[in-house]
């Protein structure tokens, strides 16, 4: 991994106050073409990626998300294909829909770090109400959010959550688990 | 007080959508984001009325913000976010005592 590469995961930040600078369509395209190289359990695309600029229907996404605090430019929803999930014989319990999402979110999120943009995820919305404006079939559930704009000035932040410090070695047992 | 409406249709239909919506989250959503939940929602309504609210109102609201605005990053901590909100709640009765009858002391 390239010191660049490990600069743009430390780098990287949760982005919740955005200016109201467009976001090119180009970038959102670059981003969409990052996720796609994201891995997936088993190589299945059990995805779907809706990406929305009109400003109307970002701000009826963000009325009905309580968890959106941002107001973003652009936003891709990551959609689980129910469909595929089940035409490739995962479990309904599988998990891995779930760890598949996870990897989209991050790559998106490092690829929009990567051409200046902001970026933050959003799970806390209605799905029945962002099903109806995006006119969404009933394959597909919507899962999280990925919003995306410029980042305002550092000190037009808001600040992180306090919180206790975290490491690598905080996070991490070698071999064997010690308590 | 003024009598003129304070919200627009607009706005209005914004706040009971983010309520509604927000209903439905909580139950997804840990039980600590229910207060977080509500605090954002007094600012989304302290937003949209401030400019059209009395001067005493407006003053008390223009004091929140900065109370709000901490409560949201502190939540994690529940002593301090617990203050805080006691301490909006006490800024608030103090504004509502002093806008009643009862500001003029203790009756004899």
């Amino acid at each position: 991994m390239s010191q660049h590469t490990l600069d743009v995961i430390k780098s990287r930040r949760v982005i919740r106050t955005m200016t109201d600078q467009p976001v090119a369509r180009e970038q959102l395209e670059q981003i969409l073409e990052a996720a796609r190289w994201a891995p997936t359990g088993g190589n299945q695309r059990i995805h779907r990626f809706v990406a929305v600029q009109s400003p109307t229907l970002l701000r009826l996404l963000r009325m009905v998300s309580p968890g959106m605090f941002q107001q973003p430019q652009a936003v891709i929803l990551i959609c689980i294909d129910w469909k595929k999930v089940a035409a490739n014989q995962f479990p309904a319990t599988d998990r891995g829909p779930y760890v598949d999402l996870g990897a989209a979110m991050q790559t998106m999120m490092l690829a929009a770090h990567s051409l200046g943009l902001g970026s933050g995820p959003v799970t806390s919305f209605s799905k029945a109400a962002v099903r109806v404006i995006l006119n969404l079939p009933e394959r597909l559930s919507p899962e999280l959010m990925v919003c995306l704009g410029y980042p305002a000035a550092p000190g037009k932040q808001l600040p992180m959550r306090s919180k206790k410090k975290v490491t690598w070695q905080s996070l991490t047992d070698w071999d064997r688990y010690e308590e | 007080m003024t009598d003129t409406n304070l919200l627009t249709e607009e706005q209005a239909i914004e706040l009971f959508t983010f309520l509604v919506a927000a209903a439905r989250t909580q139950l997804d959503d840990p039980c600590s984001y229910a207060s977080m939940r509500l605090l954002t929602a007094a600012e989304k309504l302290r937003d949209f009325i401030t400019a059209g609210v009395s001067p005493e109102a407006q003053l008390l609201l223009d004091s929140t913000v900065e109370k709000t605005e901490y409560a949201q990053i502190i939540m994690n901590d529940t002593e301090s976010y617990t203050a805080a909100l006691d301490e909006l709640c006490e800024m608030v009765a103090r504004y509502l005592v002093a806008r009643s009858d009862l500001a003029g002391g203790p009756s004899p």
